[in-house]
């Protein structure tokens, strides 16, 4: 079974407790359970989704923020994370490319609408 | 141009309160047989910085907010005119903003109980972003954690629904179990869709 788990974080299932090999990775608290369980249920999955699916999901989705916030550190501004590493990071996906540049011009446009609305409401 | 889901009655107090708005990415549930597949998108922001007065610039900014080129590999956006780009762009939205509307009005319950599921889950702001912070040791700036959980959802959802692959192959039913996950992975894994920095191939050594 060893073999099969080169992915991080499936120690803490098979783990009783000792201080073994990944101690940073799927050690610490679960953190996104309840939102993964929603996330899978709307993307396909049974409405209760299995609890250890939900697990490996949640390390997986770790793993990735935790790469992606290493190469943005590498690029651009060293040591930080900025917006433009990020999507040139993502350049080459075009789902996720397309997804950030609507979610940023939608915050944008938001924080427009806001400060119009606020102006429009200190005038009256 | 309204949401889709608004015309729904008693959708419609729901979405103008909360103001979460999910992905609209083409998705593919059991009960639908051909859903059409609009490559718009909508955006995703938390509730977390808007006060609830903000239903009506909300509103306003919504009509704008059905992205129809984001289908396009992103380069080749910038061939075409800025200005028939917009016309385009508007038409476009408008159509994929219709198609739209008369497949949410279609749904069965449950097909729309899974849509707003879809929609509405987003991973928890403050979570990702003291996530970065322990990985940067830095601050970070909202925007970086926005882009990053709406990164996140798209990654969760191209490996469930490419378990789902595997599972609907493999003759098994949902709930998607580990060894879906698992082989979803060394797919995407082979397709170069999942970041590893941990092993790498040198070639010549």
């Amino acid at each position: 079974m060893a073999d099969e788990e080169d992915e991080t974080g499936f120690d803490d299932e098979l783990d009783d407790g000792s201080s073994g090999v990944d101690v940073g990775h799927g050690r610490r608290k679960r953190l996104f359970s309840k939102e993964l369980r929603c996330m899978m249920y709307g993307f396909g999955d049974d409405q209760n989704p299995y609890t250890e699916s939900v697990d490996i999901l949640e390390d997986l989705v770790i793993e990735f923020v935790t790469e992606m916030t290493h190469k943005a550190m590498s690029i651009g501004r060293q040591g930080r994370v900025q917006v433009e590493d990020i999507v040139f990071l993502i350049r080459k996906d075009p789902r996720k490319f397309a997804r950030v540049k609507d979610l940023l011009t939608m915050n944008e446009e938001l924080k427009r609408a806001r400060k119009a609305f606020d102006e429009a409401n200190y005038g009256s | 141009m309204a949401d889709p889901a608004r015309i729904k009655a008693e959708d419609t107090p729901e979405r103008i309160k909360s103001v979460t708005e999910g992905n609209l990415k083409p998705e593919q549930t059991e009960d639908v047989s051909a859903p059409e597949k609009p490559k718009d998108e909508n955006i995703q922001l938390s509730s977390q910085d808007l006060p609830k007065q903000e239903v009506k610039p909300e509103t306003a900014a919504r009509e704008d907010e059905e992205e129809g080129t984001s289908g396009q590999p992103p380069s080749k956006r910038l061939k075409v005119e800025p200005e028939k780009k917009k016309e385009k762009r508007h038409k476009v939205d408008e159509d994929e903003i219709q198609k739209m509307q008369v497949l949410v009005s279609s749904f069965s319950e449950e097909q729309l109980n899974r849509y707003e599921m879809y929609r509405r889950s987003a991973f928890p702001k403050a979570a990702i972003k003291r996530l970065i912070q322990s990985i940067t040791g830095s601050s970070v700036s909202q925007n970086v954690v926005i882009a990053m959980s709406g990164i996140a959802k798209v990654f969760a959802g191209e490996i469930v629904e490419e378990a789902l692959d595997v599972c609907e192959k493999w003759g098994d039913t949902p709930p998607l179990q580990p060894k879906h996950m698992r082989e979803a992975v060394r797919r995407l894994k082979s397709r170069d869709q999942i970041p590893n920095t941990k092993y790498k191939h040198t070639v010549f050594h």
